[in-house]
C-alpha cells in the first residue's frame, strides 16, 4: 500500500485529482470502447461505467502512475463482464467493391463534382481507413484488442500484459497471430498497395 | 589428408542462413514495436542487409502496423460525455 493510500483524501481533493489525472484519458478510452463494442451508445455506457468504477477505487490509484493503463484495464474487465454478450457481429468487407473503386478513373466527389487530385487523395485515405477498420472489426475480440492497444494506442508489451492480465509471452504470440489474421483479411487491398504476401 | 571429424560436420552455410532467417522472423514483431534488445536489433539489422526475403518481410510488417496507426480514424468523443461522467459520479457515490 502506498503512502497516499494510507491517508484519506477530502472529497474536494479526490474530485480535483480524479479530474486532473483521469479525465485526460477520456479520448483514447472512448476510442478503445468504441473499437470493442462497435457501437457509440455502448461505448458511451462502457466509458461511464469505467469512470464510475475508477472513482470508487480511486484511493487505490497511486498518483503519477500510469493512469491510462489503469483505466484501460478497468474498461477491458467491464467489457468482458458486462458488454461482451451484447457485442454485435461485425460487417464483412466487400473486397470486390474496393477493388472496383481503385480501378476506376472517374471517381466523383460528394455532390457529384469531379474530384481534384487532393480530393481524390482524401477519398482514398478515407477508403483505406474504412477498409482497415472493417478488417480489424472482423477479427476475434482478443486479436482486435491487442492490435488496438499496440498499434493504435502505443502501449508497451509490459503495459498490455497488465491491462489484459496475461503473461508477456502470451501478448507477443497473440499479437503475432492477430497480425497474421489481419494480413489475410487485408490481402487483396494490400496487393493493390504492392504488398504481395 | 582426411578432414577432422568436426570439419566434416560443420553447419552448412545454407542451414546457418535458414537459422538466421528463423531467428529474424521470430523477432520481427518486437523489432517493429520497439521491444527488441539492442543485441537483437543489431543482429536483425545485419541480417536484413544481406537477406532480401527478411528485408521484405520487415517492410510488409511495418506497412501493416502503419495501416493501423496511420489510417484508422479516431472516433470523436461526444461533447456531453465528460459532463455525464461527472454528474453520474456525484449522483451515485
Amino acid at each position: 500500500m502506498s503512502e497516499q493510500q494510507g491517508k484519506q483524501l477530502s472529497k474536494e481533493e479526490k474530485d480535483a485529482r480524479f479530474e486532473a489525472e483521469l479525465l485526460p484519458v477520456l479520448d483514447p478510452l472512448y476510442n478503445f470502447a468504441y473499437r470493442l463494442t462497435l457501437d457509440e451508445d455502448d461505448a458511451n455506457d462502457l466509458v461511464q461505467e469505467t469512470y464510475l468504477k475508477a472513482y470508487r477505487f480511486f484511493d487505490y490509484f497511486e498518483q503519477g502512475t500510469n493512469a491510462k493503463a489503469w483505466l484501460f484495464r478497468i474498461l477491458k474487465n467491464s467489457f468482458i463482464n458486462e458488454f461482451r454478450k451484447k457485442s454485435k457481429q461485425p460487417a464483412k468487407v466487400d473486397y470486390s467493391e474496393v477493388e472496383g473503386y481503385y480501378n476506376t478513373d472517374d471517381v466523383e466527389g460528394e455532390g457529384g463534382v469531379a474530384t481534384t487530385t487532393d480530393m481524390r487523395t482524401e477519398s482514398v485515405q478515407d477508403l483505406i481507413g474504412d477498409e482497415v477498420a472493417s478488417a480489424l472489426n472482423a477479427l476475434p475480440i482478443d486479436f482486435r484488442t491487442v492490435i488496438i492497444l499496440c498499434d493504435l494506442e502505443g502501449f508497451t508489451y509490459e503495459e498490455m500484459a497488465k491491462i489484459l492480465d496475461i503473461p508477456i509471452g502470451t501478448v507477443r504470440s497473440r499479437l503475432h497471430r492477430a497480425r497474421n489474421s489481419l494480413k489475410e483479411k487485408l490481402e487483396k487491398y494490400a496487393k493493390s498497395m504492392g504488398y504481395n504476401s | 589428408m582426411e578432414p577432422k571429424f568436426t570439419e566434416a560436420y560443420q553447419e552448412a552455410p545454407e542451414e546457418a542462413q535458414t537459422a538466421n532467417c528463423e531467428r529474424t522472423a521470430h523477432m520481427l514483431d518486437m523489432i517493429i514495436d520497439g521491444e527488441a534488445t539492442p543485441e537483437d536489433q543489431q543482429f536483425f539489422n545485419s541480417h536484413i542487409e544481406e537477406c532480401v526475403s527478411c528485408f521484405e518481410s520487415h517492410q510488409k510488417q511495418k506497412l501493416l502496423k502503419g495501416l493501423i496507426s496511420g489510417h484508422l480514424q479516431r472516433v470523436i468523443v461526444p461533447e456531453s460525455l465528460a459532463h455525464s461522467i461527472k454528474v453520474k459520479i456525484q449522483e451515485t457515490v
